[in-house]
């Protein structure tokens, strides 16, 4: 197991699959950032409920535009430029999840709670990673608080809906079970060799279907706490 | 290591973008319930900021 801790003066020094693995996952981690907003500004920042919700829609966007930025930065000081995903059209996203559009605030509001808190736990697994400039953006507190106030919001709204009852409650028990597959698939594939190798070189922490489980854990406690009903975990996923 | 080419440039786009739709937000924030027309410019301002964002023109950005 790899314990040392890399600075991006000495990444030319290490091993090639190091590198090809920090590349690859800063590039999609850039991607999944600055896929959150197009997915959803063009239909929710226009049609949000209130004058109070377009703004923090607009403020969500700029949030996750801000870690982009931080993600991008980190992979062009390695020489990746991730600028390509900012024109590339949604389908060709690298995580499904990304790959649609948010027409509905029931929408919206499941994707903070669930595909948002899927980002927080792919941030958590940079924490104290073997590469320290990675490192240090997630461990920088205002990105830690941003992602939770985002978590924080969509949680919310989704309970709000769900507890209006009638077809309020079924509109939101549809998102989440659009959702709930969507996010138990962005953790890949239980058996994932290179999952093995980003732990090898102290860049993840879990193994996939640890993550998995344990987010799995906390949205289910979640979702039963709203009154909504808990959707089949095996419908719908691409990744098991 | 040769960073990749514009990454400080992108950096600092972004930076601009980023400020000015904090701006426009906190600007309007306080005035929800008393001024309804400095609400809407703002919201107005981020939809514009975030057009231009969303179109990903990043060659026109930093020429």
């Amino acid at each position: 197991m790899f314990s040392e801790k890399i600075e991006l003066k000495d990444f030319d020094k290490q091993d090639p699959e190091y590198q090809d693995l920090l590349r690859r996952v800063l590039a999609i981690q850039a991607d999944c950032e600055i896929g959150g907003p197009n997915l959803y500004v063009k239909d929710i920042l226009p049609n949000a409920p209130s004058k109070l919700d377009q703004l923090i829609v607009a403020r969500t966007a700029a949030e996750e535009m801000d870690h982009y930025r931080k993600m991008a930065k980190c992979a062009g000081d390695i020489g990746v430029d991730v600028s390509y995903v900012l024109s590339r059209p949604n389908q060709e996203r690298y995580v499904e999840a990304f790959r649609g559009t948010i027409k509905t605030w029931e929408d919206f509001s499941v994707f903070g709670f669930l595909i948002d808190r899927v980002g927080r736990f792919q941030l958590e697994e940079f924490i104290d990673c073997s590469y320290r400039p990675l490192a240090r953006v997630v461990e920088d507190p205002q990105v830690i608080r941003e992602e939770e106030g985002h978590i924080d919001f969509g949680t919310n709204c989704t309970a709000e809906c769900a507890a209006k009852g009638g077809e309020a409650k079924e509109r939101i028990q549809r998102a989440v079970d659009y959702w709930y597959a969507k996010g138990l698939d962005m953790f890949g594939n239980s058996k994932s060799y290179r999952s093995e190798r980003y732990i090898h070189w102290g860049l993840k922490r879990r193994p996939n279907a640890v993550a998995r489980q344990q987010y799995k854990d906390e949205v289910d406690a979640l979702i039963l706490q709203m009154g909504l009903q808990l959707p089949d975990p095996n419908k719908g996923r691409l990744y098991m | 290591m040769q960073p990749a080419p514009n990454t400080e440039a992108l950096d600092q786009q972004f930076k601009e973008f980023i400020q000015a739709l904090k701006g426009a937000v906190n600007s309007a924030m306080p005035h929800l319930k008393d001024d309804p027309k400095i609400v809407d410019k703002a919201i107005d301002d981020c939809r514009e900021i975030l057009d231009v964002v969303m179109e990903g023109k990043v060659k026109e950005w930093l020429s």
